[in-house]
């Protein structure tokens, strides 16, 4: 049995955010995790609010998730949490050498792997997409063998988006693999942190470099924060620009990465390749959770508990049978419109929200898992990201801005 | 304008048709085959792929248990790399009627169908998965067929006896005089051009579109189309073909196919044969009768619901669905309504195609003076691929893959794959992990002349249609096709609409069951492509 203040069941980006806070709190923390959260597959780039309800681009993402319905989260998180878990991210990284650019007030621009843009909040340097609006030439580098990164399709796209006044030329970089097996971008982005790799792609890359032109890559620059970004840029003298792409994210791990190690420096214990199994529950009150390893199980008991455990992709939320959405390890009320002709839309891409990707836990204003009645299930459960229910992040690009607010909201109750 | 001619002009490129142009084509007569779409669109690939022992008939049909069996025997034989041989099971889990198991057996028996009865603890040690309320369970000699590619056999087979084959071309007149079928009106699909092309027969074997093409020559032939849905799972969930012991009804049999298990069928008889619509209702009656056999069920991931029309035909005065014979019948529409030069073929199931082509062809053939036997059975549908050109295709990608190209590409054009994958390395770029189709494989097909479309790419290579479901080939396929045949491809319109529209068209099969583990990859999904590639665009406003 192993007693802590807090409880953290997750290891996504809600889950190691809700530990940090907590921690800043001066509580004992300890974060319970299985899998590596969405950090490879959302790029490590924090959407606040990209689109509005009725699809439109939006400006200023603090307006805009002031103006939310009553059922979605940040409605209940309220704007200055918000301001505040922004402040706290930042710096957060900012300690840890891996700034994030960006504000509340303004949406910064990717380049996306396929060549559209796409709206964000805050990003690392290496992925400021705005600076190919003012450039003359785009130089997209290809990597030879890597799939996955169709610079021909990114230039198709990519003039669509900016404008055809622009050059756009496409440039492939041989990394002189010796293996056969198909390269993924990670292991471009450990060739780069290599100083032969780094040297030999500067080399090949040297030439296409100009003053007013971009160097657009895929999510290569190396593993580590912006060590390579940082000496790249000076090195060719250019702008270079990172583009989102498929899992595995470079980018992502990258955060993971520094946020475990702000982790490790604040204290917090992490027990990894943890599945957190069930809960013992008293009354109105969580006692312990039951979490298994490869070889043992062991109960962690707290005052408190976060539960992180995601949506329908991380398991945290099912529905086996149809109507019977459940929040798997502590039970709580979930509110799913499953009504059958509006579960799903027809259409994959549409100009509509997904009724099913709003599931999730009802939560009251303090983030605790309330019934249709507002009764409040668990009084020392609280919920953070995509666990919660009332918001579509892929409509709206939201997720990961979800999930640091809710996870400040939560750990500061 | 005339600009053809055949002796024997057969319309519907499924299963019956491409068999009948194999036999013709071996017994030396000149026949060409049209289909309005790609070769097997319809119902011979749209089924649960079971290779019928006859078990399933051998209570109320035992005509048709006989006919399965030993076509069963013989597909196995010339279209090995095409069948699994699985064997199968039927079993009877607590509540079913035992009274049904010694009229089974005897008619099994008495069809010449194998059983054998299987201790409760042997049948759950062979399928583990099977539920503990089993009661009984024997062994029968079942497999699973792969539709799609045996019909392609079937064709590449007749190609070597001179037999002919045009897709996207459809039928839209006949032309009679004097009461005799004189020629066809054909429309090309792809180039909107009319022609037409003379023939001796006209053969009528377009499935559940039968009765539409009879309707061209002022004919009536009643067929029933009866939709059935099928779900496919992402698994194995047995190693054998799984059937309920009782009286036939909806979702008794569950047949695995390479990575996947597919559970069938419901029967609905519906007005149009296009109609491939798939509702919660027939998904939640398929999974309450297959959870009776396969307990946790509902704990797999479904990959995708999918129907197909059955061609059930319907004599004057009886009913259709579930009742109507499985059985087939030929129409010889000269002795039927004095209409010479058409023949119609109707009803039967793939088990049976080949008998189904004999027995047709040995009524057409003497009307053109042809007394040559059927030797359908005889030979090999395609020859086997060497076992020189597999060890050399090992050097370039990995073991597994290598069978699956093999089946797929055949002994032309898999010799053509391996020496591109020697000599081009970029060429080895594995595009579909789960289906192991590499860069070099997709180029190849997308060259033939039968692909028109990226759709017919995808069906040939079996690109996108396994386990991730496009999740990871969208982006490849859309951004490889595009580059390298935008100028042939139908459906190569500009990259990002080609990756949204090859995700929309597997969207369709998984809708309508959006829960349990299907709704963790649909997360997936929309994570990566409305997220991470933001498809519907920038800045939007």
């Amino acid at each position: 049995m192993s007693k802590s203040d807090v409880v953290v069941i997750g290891n996504g980006f809600a889950g190691l955010m809700s530990a940090l806070v907590s921690a800043d709190q001066n509580k004992k923390v300890t974060l319970l995790s299985y899998g590596a959260g969405t950090f490879p597959l959302n790029s490590g780039v924090i959407d606040i609010m990209g689109y509005d309800e009725s699809g439109k681009a939006v400006a200023n993402p603090l307006q805009a998730v002031a103006a939310v319905d009553a059922d979605h989260p940040y409605k209940k998180i309220g704007t200055q949490t918000l301001e505040e878990a922004v402040k706290f991210f930042q710096d957060t990284v900012a300690a840890e050498g891996f700034p994030f650019i960006g504000s509340l007030n303004e949406q910064q621009w990717l380049v996306t792997g396929v060549g559209t843009l796409k709206p964000s909040c805050l990003i690392p340097e290496s992925m400021q997409g705005s600076k190919c609006f003012d450039a003359s030439e785009i130089v997209i580098v290809g990597i030879k063998g890597l799939k996955d990164f169709y610079a021909d399709m990114v230039a198709e796209n990519l003039a669509k988006e900016l404008g055809n006044d622009k050059k756009y030329t496409v440039v492939t970089v041989d990394i002189h693999r010796k293996g056969e097996r198909d390269l993924t971008t990670r292991d471009v982005a450990f060739w780069m942190d290599s100083e032969a790799g780094y040297k030999d792609f500067v080399a090949q890359v040297k030439e296409y470099a100009g003053s007013d032109k971009v160097i657009l890559v895929p999510q290569i620059l190396g593993t580590k924060g912006n060590v390579v970004y940082k000496k790249i840029v000076t090195d060719l003298g250019c702008p270079v620009v990172e583009t989102t792409g498929m899992p595995p994210s470079v980018n992502g791990i990258r955060l993971r990465d520094v946020l475990l190690s702000a982790l490790k420096k604040k204290g917090i214990r992490v027990i990894e390749n943890c599945k957190a199994e069930k809960a013992e529950i008293s009354g109105s009150k969580a006692l312990s959770v039951e979490a298994g390893g490869e070889v043992r199980t062991q109960t962690y008991s707290a005052d408190k508990f976060i539960l992180a455990t995601g949506g329908f992709y991380s398991g945290g939320i099912t529905m086996r049978d149809f109507g019977q959405a459940k929040e798997v390890l502590f039970g709580l009320p979930v509110a799913a419109d499953c009504v059958e002709d509006r579960w799903v839309n027809k259409q994959l891409f549409s100009d509509k929200k997904q009724t099913f990707a709003k599931a999730g836990v009802r939560v009251d204003e303090t983030l605790r898992g309330v019934d249709e009645s507002g009764n409040v299930a668990l009084e020392n459960v609280y919920v953070a990201g995509r666990n919660l229910s009332g918001y579509d992040f892929c409509f709206e690009h939201s997720g990961n801005g979800v999930a640091l607010a809710s996870a400040y909201k939560a750990a500061k109750a | 304008m005339v600009k053809d001619k055949a002796t024997v002009v057969i319309v519907g490129g499924g299963a019956t048709g491409v068999g009948i142009l194999r036999d013709l084509s071996m017994r030396g007569i000149d026949a060409l085959l049209i289909e309005k779409l790609d070769m097997v669109n319809g119902a011979s690939s749209r089924y649960h792929g079971l290779l019928h022992s006859g078990a399933r008939y051998a209570v109320r049909d035992q005509e048709a248990a006989r006919e399965c069996i030993e076509e069963n025997t013989i597909l196995r034989r010339i279209g090995k790399s095409c069948v699994e041989a699985t064997t199968g099971m039927f079993v009877q889990v607590e509540g079913d009627d035992p009274d049904f198991v010694e009229p089974w057996l005897k008619g099994c028996k008495e069809s010449g169908i194998s059983t054998r009865e299987l201790s409760k603890e042997e049948a759950l040690r062979l399928e583990p998965n099977l539920s503990r309320k089993l009661v009984v369970a024997y062994e029968v000699p079942d497999g699973a067929i792969d539709g799609f590619r045996m019909s392609w056999q079937n064709v590449q087979s007749a190609a070597r006896y001179g037999g002919r084959y045009k897709t996207y071309t459809e039928l839209i007149k006949v032309n009679i005089e004097n009461n005799t079928v004189q020629s066809i009106t054909a429309r090309d699909n792809v180039t909107k051009e009319e022609y037409d092309i003379e023939c001796e027969i006209l053969v009528n074997a377009a499935g559940p579109w039968a009765g539409k093409v009879a309707e061209m020559a002022g004919l009536e032939c009643s067929v029933s189309p009866s939709k059935g849905t099928l779900i496919a799972f992402n698994q194995r969930i047995s190693n054998r073909v799984v059937n309920r012991l009782r009286k036939p009804s909806n979702g008794d049999i569950f047949v695995p196919h390479g990575s996947i298990t597919i559970l069938g069928t419901s029967s609905i008889t519906v007005e149009d044969p296009e109609d491939t619509t798939t509702s919660w209702d027939e998904f939640e009656e398929l999974m309450k009768t297959g959870e009776g056999v396969f307990e946790h069920l509902r704990d797999y991931r479904i990959l995708r619901v999918f129907a197909g029309s059955r061609p059930l035909y319907v004599p004057k005065g009886a009913d259709g669905g579930r009742n109507a014979s499985r059985g087939f019948v030929t129409l010889d529409h000269e002795k039927e309504d004095g209409l010479k030069g058409m023949m119609t073929i109707c009803g039967g199931k793939f088990t049976t195609y080949r008998l189904m082509a004999e027995k047709f062809c040995d009524v057409l053939a003497p009307k053109l003076g042809n007394t040559a036997k059927c030797r359908t059975a005889e030979e090999d549908l395609v020859p086997e691929v060497s076992v020189a050109d597999k060890k050399a295709a090992r050097q370039y990608f990995p073991a597994y893959g290598v069978n699956l190209s093999a089946t797929r590409l055949g002994t032309e054009k898999f010799p053509e794959v391996v020496k591109t994958l020697k000599e081009n390395p970029e060429s080895r770029e594995v595009i579909c992990e789960c289906e192991n189709v590499t860069l070099a494989e997709l180029m190849r097909i997308a060259k033939e002349p039968t692909s028109h479309s990226v759709a017919d790419v995808r069906r040939r290579t079996r690109l996108g249609m396994g386990t991730c479901q496009g999740n990871y080939c969208a982006l490849r396929s859309a951004a490889t096709l595009n580059k390298l045949f935008k100028d042939k491809l139908e459906g190569c319109n500009d990259s990002l609409s080609d990756m949204k529209n090859f995700l929309q068209a597997r969207w369709k099969g998984i809708t309508p069951v959006m829960l349990g583990k299907t709704l963790r990859e649909a997360e997936m999904t929309r994570g990566m492509y409305e997220v991470l590639f933001n498809v519907n665009g920038g800045r939007r406003g």
